[in-house]
């Protein structure tokens, strides 16, 4: 979009009523589409647990396991009946909880039920809320931090483009792009954790229990999620900083004699926001779902580990969960993204409406 | 496959992101070149009470539900379940099976069929009731349960009924464990079993109070303990906090040592030994659960303070070649005889890390087992007699073998099977490796179908008899459906043998029949005897009595203390 369209639509009256139902519509439409899109990736990963070559039994017989008691396991789980079932029942739980087993043993996972892990003991939407702390610390955390820095470096380049720190600028990206986390995670827990011994290492302190210790404990993982994601973000934001300062709606804003700084922040890097808001969207969502390698590298056991572990275990019910709680976050993020530009942009709305 | 107290999938879990730390903490180290340390500590000191051990675990939840577990009776368990009976793992010592709850290890009767056990008197849980053999019987009874399956099983096809039972949620009670009184506890096995006393320290063995069973797939978060700690707090993923246990007595065993210890779950495991390796903060006074990966080895190797405080095993458990005895190509002895001396038993255990790892094995029943007796069917230099193999291969008419070996697909299985597959090239034995999953090969070695040749596998027994090295790998009875028995190995004479043995209440007698069964099964070579593997463990410069050296080459949780 042009400087001077933008200019011209803040001049317009506010969306009428009709516009209002357009958007009511459009968020109903997308929200039901969402929905959609979860059942399939539950479906899914039902139908791709049930292909593995693999006895989910195997793993929770017991040792020395006999076929006899295998069964018994089986159908205690519910894995002796056919998929689409299992699908089924996951499906009812959600709705009106499900109970497992029967007499003294029966456990009972109340309404919405996702299921529930008999390794860890657990519902899996308790299990979920747990580990989302965490991962949720570590994401907000470095998203703030990477955002913030990325987007800065990259005006700041933008505006002294082709000097030092434009290079320096571009060059740190070049560095953070292409260095794996798990490389700069040991580096960095080997440089301040072990040689100059001024960081905590690992392990995860809730917010709740001590703020300060909480927020230390995190300097590192924020520090390196940030190094290795901001890098994207700089150079995004310098390509759009410089699109946008060389539109001739800033030389009007400077030839009119607005000062330099309303005019980078208003006109400029307003303009730019809009491609780095979709991005940071999408990222929250996706890191949100679980940071593998930083929670396992500094012991923090969130979301990504809580998967990786099911995976290993066969836990189905986790798997199921997390993925979809996972998807969730990523399609909601997308709903997200797109409902403030349809909010933001009455063209966009118009298109997705007609 | 799975140690006596890991899971199928620990290594998997263990694979993703530790070996890229392994790779880049090597960074840091120094030598590249470890050589072999004993550092088995000398003899158990007495203990001083007080202070606070930090235990670094991979595993990030910990379930202390006795039914549940497959932990070692020295391990974390032990610390806040007794049995019936347990282990006495002391430095240079054979292990000893030894009176827990019980007066005894166990009354055999009715030639070994019948066991009875007399509780210790005025025995109390954490909660201040009176420990029963009621708490004993209802603790085996709902190891039965379906819904608190997978851990250790062996009582369950012993036990008269047990095929059938299923738990006592139904109402139902298992007939064969009687409870004439308070104070005494009867079992009645379906065959004459002499090794029953170290069943009964099993984790099953531990007493449960029905009272306080009240939501069983919980019980195991914070459960009403008999030993010298129960569980203040365990949050999985991120730690289980143990507190001593006022109503604790009585007890030989176990030395009750630090006034807390903390079990931090879910370490990197390469994290935690560079943090015991820079021996600070509670690092000092902690150990690590798992093994120091190897490039903290080699880094604590060129490290005199770190080495001091490092414990290296002696050999143990066994890592073995499986030949699929049930495949055209490998149903003669003649062939798989060839392949005992074509392997390169070097090789393999440079492949593993040299000689840190191991040491080369040539019998089935491993070192630190009582009655083991050591001897070679086939010797051959360590790198093996090329000559001799093929000439063999030639008669037996296995000239032009090409064979299927199946392996998980994580580095250190796959640098194994690479290991052997180059072995055998060298005799004209064509192979193809395939990896698997960690689940999948799992599933392809236990299950029924038994689609391969070749296999590499390692074994610790569950409890430190040669019946646990022989019964689980080469009875008839433990064939696919989920055991172990990879070589899928049948021999009317070594099943009869194993009867006889498992039978056998008179131990000394029992061990010549384990001897001879271990020979018995090398003239038939089902497998190729590789390495007993060492393992080595790490501890902060406080932490004292912290031994490793014998069977079953894991810490002993029970007899740690902290320095001041």
């Amino acid at each position: 979009m042009s400087g001077v369209e933008l200019l011209a639509r803040r001049s317009r009256p506010r969306p009428t009523t009709a516009s209002g139902v357009a958007v009511v519509t459009y968020v109903a439409r997308r929200v039901a589409v969402t929905a959609g899109v979860l059942l399939i990736i539950a479906t899914l990963t039902f139908i791709v647990f049930h292909l593995l070559p693999t006895d989910v039994s195997l793993a929770s017989c017991g040792k020395p396991c006999t076929s006899d008691r295998r069964e018994a396991v089986r159908h205690f789980y519910g894995y002796d009946r056919s998929p689409l079932l299992q699908l089924w029942e996951f499906l009812k739980g959600i709705v009106v909880g499900r109970t497992f087993g029967d007499g003294g043993a029966a456990v009972h996972c109340s309404a919405p039920c996702f299921g529930y892990s008999f390794r860890l003991g657990e519902p899996v939407l308790s299990l979920i809320v747990d580990r989302f702390g965490v991962t949720a610390s570590i994401a907000l955390g470095a998203f703030v931090l990477w955002t913030f820095a990325g987007v800065g470096a990259g005006v700041v380049a933008a505006l002294r483009r082709g000097t030092w720190i434009d290079r320096t600028a571009l060059a740190g990206t070049v560095v953070g792009v292409s260095t794996p986390t798990y490389l700069v995670a040991l580096v960095a827990i080997l440089v301040f954790g072990f040689q100059l011994n001024v960081l905590p290492v690992g392990t995860y302190v809730p917010l709740t229990q001590n703020p300060l210790l909480w927020a230390w404990h995190l300097v590192l993982p924020w520090a390196v999620l940030a190094f290795t994601s901001a890098a994207v973000y700089t150079r995004l934001a310098r390509s759009q900083m410089l699109d946008a300062m060389s539109e001739d709606f800033v030389r009007t804003a400077r030839a009119k004699g607005v000062r330099e700084r309303r005019v980078v922040v208003r006109h400029g890097l307003r303009n730019a926001l809009l491609p780095i808001v979709t991005i940071a969207g999408l990222d929250l969502g996706g890191l949100l779902g679980g940071a593998v390698i930083t929670e396992r590298i500094f012991s923090m056991q969130g979301l990504g580990a809580l998967l990786i572990d099911a995976v290993g275990n066969l836990d189905l019910p986790v798997i199921l969960g997390v993925t979809l709680f996972a998807a969730g976050l990523i399609v909601v993020a997308n709903l997200v993204v797109d409902v403030l530009y349809a909010v933001l942009d009455p063209r966009i709305r118009s298109k997705g409406t007609s | 496959m799975s140690s006596a107290h890991h899971r199928p999938g620990t290594r998997l879990r263990r694979a993703l992101p530790a070996l890229v730390v392994t790779a880049v903490l090597a960074l840091a180290g120094c030598n590249a070149n470890p050589t072999s340390s004993s550092s088995a500590s000398a003899s158990s000191q007495p203990v001083r009470k007080g202070g606070t051990l930090t235990i670094y675990s991979q595993s990030s939840q910990i379930d202390f539900d006795p039914a549940k577990s497959q932990g070692l009776a020295i391990t974390s368990l032990g610390l806040v379940h007794r049995r019936l009976t347990t282990w006495d793992i002391e430095p240079g010592q054979e292990p000893k099976v030894v009176p827990d709850l019980a007066t005894d290890t166990g009354r055999p009767s009715d030639g070994g069929r019948t066991w009875t056990y007399t509780l210790k008197k005025g025995l109390t849980f954490s909660n201040g009731a009176p420990i029963t053999s009621a708490d004993i019987a209802y603790g085996v009874e709902r190891s039965f349960a379906p819904e608190l399956s997978g851990g250790l099983a062996y009582h369950k096809t012993l036990l008269v009924g047990g095929t059938d039972y299923r738990g006592p949620y139904t109402g139902q009670k298992l007939a064969s464990v009687e409870t004439p009184d308070d104070a005494t506890i009867v079992f009645h096995l379906t065959v004459p079993y002499g090794d029953w006393p170290w069943i009964a320290s099993m984790p099953a063995f531990a007493p449960v109070p029905k009272s306080a069973d009240t939501d069983p797939s919980t019980y195991g978060k914070t459960p009403v303990t008999s030993g010298p700690y129960e569980v203040a707090s365990n949050d999985q993923g991120t730690k289980a906090v143990l507190k001593r246990n006022p109503h604790w007595g009585d007890d030989d065993v176990r030395g009750g040592g630090p006034d807390e210890i903390d079990l931090l779950l879910g370490q990197d495991a390469s994290v935690a030994a560079q943090q015991l390796i820079s021996d600070q903060g509670a690092a000092r006074s902690g150990f690590g659960a798992n093994q120091v990966p190897a490039a903290q080895l080699a880094q604590i190797d060129g490290n005199p303070a770190a080495k001091s405080r490092l414990a290296v095993s002696n050999p143990g458990a066994l890592e073995y070649l499986a030949m699929n005895t049930r495949r055209p190509a490998l149903s003669k002895p003649a062939v798989r005889q060839a392949i005992e001396y074509a392997i390169d038993k070097q090789a393999f255990l440079l492949a593993q890390g040299g000689d840190l790892a191991g040491s080369v094995a040539t019998t089935l029943i491993t070192p630190g087992i009582p009655g083991r007796q050591q001897y070679d069917l086939y010797p051959a230099s360590p790198s093996g007699d090329v000559a001799k193999a093929t000439s063999m291969l030639a008669a037996a008419g296995g000239s032009k073998l090409s064979l299927k070996l199946v392996t998980a697909n994580d580095d250190a299985s796959t640098a194994s099977a690479e290991a052997i597959a180059q072995s055998l090239q060298r005799v004209g034995i064509t192979i193809s490796i395939v990896p698997q999953d960690e689940n999948t090969y799992a599933d392809t070695i236990t299950g029924d179908a038994g689609d391969y040749d070749l296999t590499v596998s390692s074994w610790q027994p569950d409890f430190p008899s040669a019946n646990g090295n022989i019964s689980p790998l080469f009875a008839t009875s433990q064939i696919g459906g989920g055991n172990y028995n990879l070589s899928r190995y049948s021999n009317p004479k070594v099943d009869a043998l194993i009867a006889q043995a498992t039978g056998s209440v008179d131990q000394a007698a029992a061990q010549k029949l384990w001897a001879e069964a271990d020979r018995t099964i090398m003239a038939d070579a089902p497998v190729v005897p590789l390495i007993y593997a060492k393992n080595a463990f790490l501890r902060g410069s406080a932490v004292a009595n912290f031994d490793v050296s014998g069977f079953p080459n894991y810490p002993n949780y029970l007899r740690v203390f902290v320095n001041s």
